[in-house]
């Protein structure tokens, strides 16, 4: 089974980063989604980008990616938090569907 | 320094000596200041904290609708804070502050959090529990209709305890 990587960035990765991070492991480790997740600073970005599968970003992402990406404020405020974690899932599972057949 | 009050094993301060109510500043940068010179004054952030969060505010600003309130979390990196603390504000008027992530949009504001944050790792579960108070709808309205001080930093704290106490029950 391939393993989705999935950065959380905010801006600095001093604290928003993190949380949302950790609430979005707790979600998909409840759907046994076979997952990686990290969080990270805006800065860091560019040379991190390709270590990962999938974007869900809380700054406005500059760099420029063919790579999916999330708005990760529902994590944060829980005002649309279950629509982002079933748009975040299917695309998890679009990701391993994809890989494990090539 | 205050220390009086640690809502954690770590040394994270909440404190009615860091708590404004119902303040009458009018702009984004007059309440950061004002809550600045608060960690300042007791020596939780160095001389450079207030603008780097001014700063860092125009290019990640920190608005955020809450269901029941708006509410910014303004902050900045590292190496401008001593010791972690927070200090909250709530306006007697809102004041708009640009959304986290859609720096185009606004949000009206009516309490303000920041966060003085000296390491993210070693601060991170106490700062997670301060960042969940947004989706504790009865917590930020206890928050935003507190008349004094010492009501905000019940809110924070009992806010604090009941998340602790479910996560014993997981």
């Amino acid at each position: 089974m391939y393993k989705v990587r999935i950065v959380v960035v905010c801006g600095s990765g001093v604290a928003m980063a993190m949380h949302a991070a950790y609430k979005l492991r707790e979600h998909l480790e409840k759907e046994k989604l076979y997952v990686h997740i990290d969080g990270s600073g805006n800065n860091e970005l560019a040379s991190r980008i390709d270590n990962y599968d999938m974007i869900v970003s809380n700054a406005q992402v500059t760099v420029k990616t063919d790579k999916p990406i999330f708005n990760a404020i529902p994590l944060i405020t829980g005002v649309g938090e279950k629509d982002l974690v079933d748009q975040i899932i299917q695309k998890v599972k679009e990701i391993q569907t994809a890989k494990n057949s090539n | 320094m205050n220390t009086s009050t640690n809502a954690e094993e770590i040394n994270f301060t909440i404190d009615e000596s860091l708590i404004l109510v119902h303040d009458k500043a009018e702009t984004r940068e007059e309440i950061i200041n004002k809550l600045g010179k608060l960690l300042f004054d007791q020596g939780f952030v160095k001389d450079s904290y207030t603008q780097a969060v001014i700063d860092r505010e125009r290019t990640y600003p920190t608005g955020l609708q809450a269901k029941v309130a708006g509410v910014a979390v303004p902050h900045t990196d590292t190496d401008h804070v001593n010791h972690p603390a927070i200090a909250i504000a709530t306006l007697a008027n809102p004041i708009n502050f640009h959304v986290m992530g859609s720096p185009e949009d606004q949000v009206p504001v009516e309490i303000v959090i920041m966060l003085a944050v000296h390491d993210a790792k070693l601060v991170i579960p106490i700062l997670r529990k301060v960042i969940f108070i947004l989706e504790n709808d009865q917590a930020l309205l206890k928050m935003k209709n507190a008349n004094s001080k010492i009501e905000i930093k019940k809110a924070m704290l009992d806010h604090i305890k009941e998340l602790k106490e479910k996560e014993k029950t997981k």
